[in-house]
């Protein structure tokens, strides 16, 4: 039985995944957006991005919160330096190992 | 078409090198809640969206029911509505069946990097690249993740934890420089998530947060022209 659990999960997780994703496509033939909406769409992705950041980021160790930051904070400071995706994560990865390794 | 589907490929890059060390660090998750091999891969194959993935693992490990998993996945992964309105109405009228195929690749990263990339690369064959290329990463990270989660110390299985969020942040950040409007409307949404996560659920958090934000950035924030300085994007 516990296959047939994951399965499920799995197949369930799978449709109300991709539901909200292929909906707008459906409905957005039939809608037209001006200004103020287009506006409020290209704003989105940062305030998205903002939120999936800030609190989440801190409690990526709930005990240890300083793990979050040390790793957030040099990804966010190589990312205002212009540096690649990959760096940053690369970075902030090797910064956890590195605060890991001090506090065992 | 071809030509812009190649350019997608190429957009994909910084994705795909954030999403192999994030798949890594999900399959080991996976793994560690009980997970088969071939179920965490089946799950990044036909699910694809990590966070939730990753809140699968977790709820699965601690014994939730398919139900409970399935309720939380909606509701965290409801956010996409609003991001694929955004892809959508980006790449424009018609095509509507190769664009429900690229709708399956609507994730947060590629949503961020197709929405504020280069107004000529704002076509459903150039999403379709952007998408084939993440979700093969995040398929290829899986499976190395699923096969390496026997051997790996904990120490490297906590230190991956952070790759999600050092990558949202580095897609993030080179978009604000030279506009502090825009770095304020951040810093708001921020606060206003860390307020709201504690009075509701974080995903309903969110969501809310998200959409009251970007409404009171209409009023005072001022976007770049769709053009010039975003080309260091692509």
């Amino acid at each position: 039985m516990p296959d047939n659990r994951a399965v499920w999960i799995i197949l369930g997780m799978a449709l109300v995944t991709y539901i909200p994703r292929a909906l707008p496509v459906v409905l957005l033939e039939k809608l037209h957006f001006g200004g103020s909406v287009e506006k409020f769409l290209n704003l989105i992705p940062y305030t998205a991005m903002a939120a999936l950041i800030v609190p989440g980021v801190f409690t990526v160790d709930a005990a240890h919160p300083s793990v979050g930051l040390a790793g957030g904070g040099v990804a966010a400071l190589l990312a205002w330096r212009k540096c690649p995706v990959m760096v940053c994560v690369l970075a902030a990865v090797a910064a956890d190992f590195l605060i890991y390794c001090v506090i065992g | 078409m071809k030509q812009q589907f190649v350019r997608g490929l190429r957009a994909g890059v910084p994705v795909v090198l954030g999403y192999i060390p994030v798949g890594i660090a999900y399959a080991l998750m996976a793994r560690q809640a009980g997970f088969s091999a071939a179920e965490t891969c089946a799950m990044s194959f036909f699910v694809y969206a990590g966070a939730s993935q990753m809140m699968a693992a977790g709820m699965y490990a601690q014994g939730a029911g398919v139900l409970a998993i399935v309720l939380a996945t909606f509701i965290l992964n409801l956010r996409h509505f609003i991001m694929s309105t955004c892809v959508a109405n980006r790449m424009g009228p018609g095509e509507t069946r190769k664009k429900l195929l690229a709708a399956f690749g609507v994730t947060d990263e590629t949503f961020a990097v197709f929405t504020t990339g280069p107004r000529e690369n704002a076509t459903v064959p150039c999403f379709l690249g952007l998408a084939l290329s993440s979700w093969a990463s995040w398929n290829v990270g899986t499976l190395a993740g699923a096969l390496i989660s026997d051997i790996l110390p904990p120490i490297v299985t906590a230190s991956l934890a952070v790759s999600l969020y050092a990558m949202f942040i580095a897609i993030l950040i080179p978009g604000l420089s030279g506009n502090w409007r825009l770095g304020a409307l951040v810093v708001l949404t921020a606060v206003c998530n860390t307020v709201l996560t504690r009075v509701m659920p974080s995903s309903w958090a969110l969501i809310v947060s998200t959409l009251v934000c970007a409404f009171a950035g209409v009023f005072f924030v001022e976007l770049e022209p769709e053009s010039g300085e975003e080309a260091e994007h692509a």
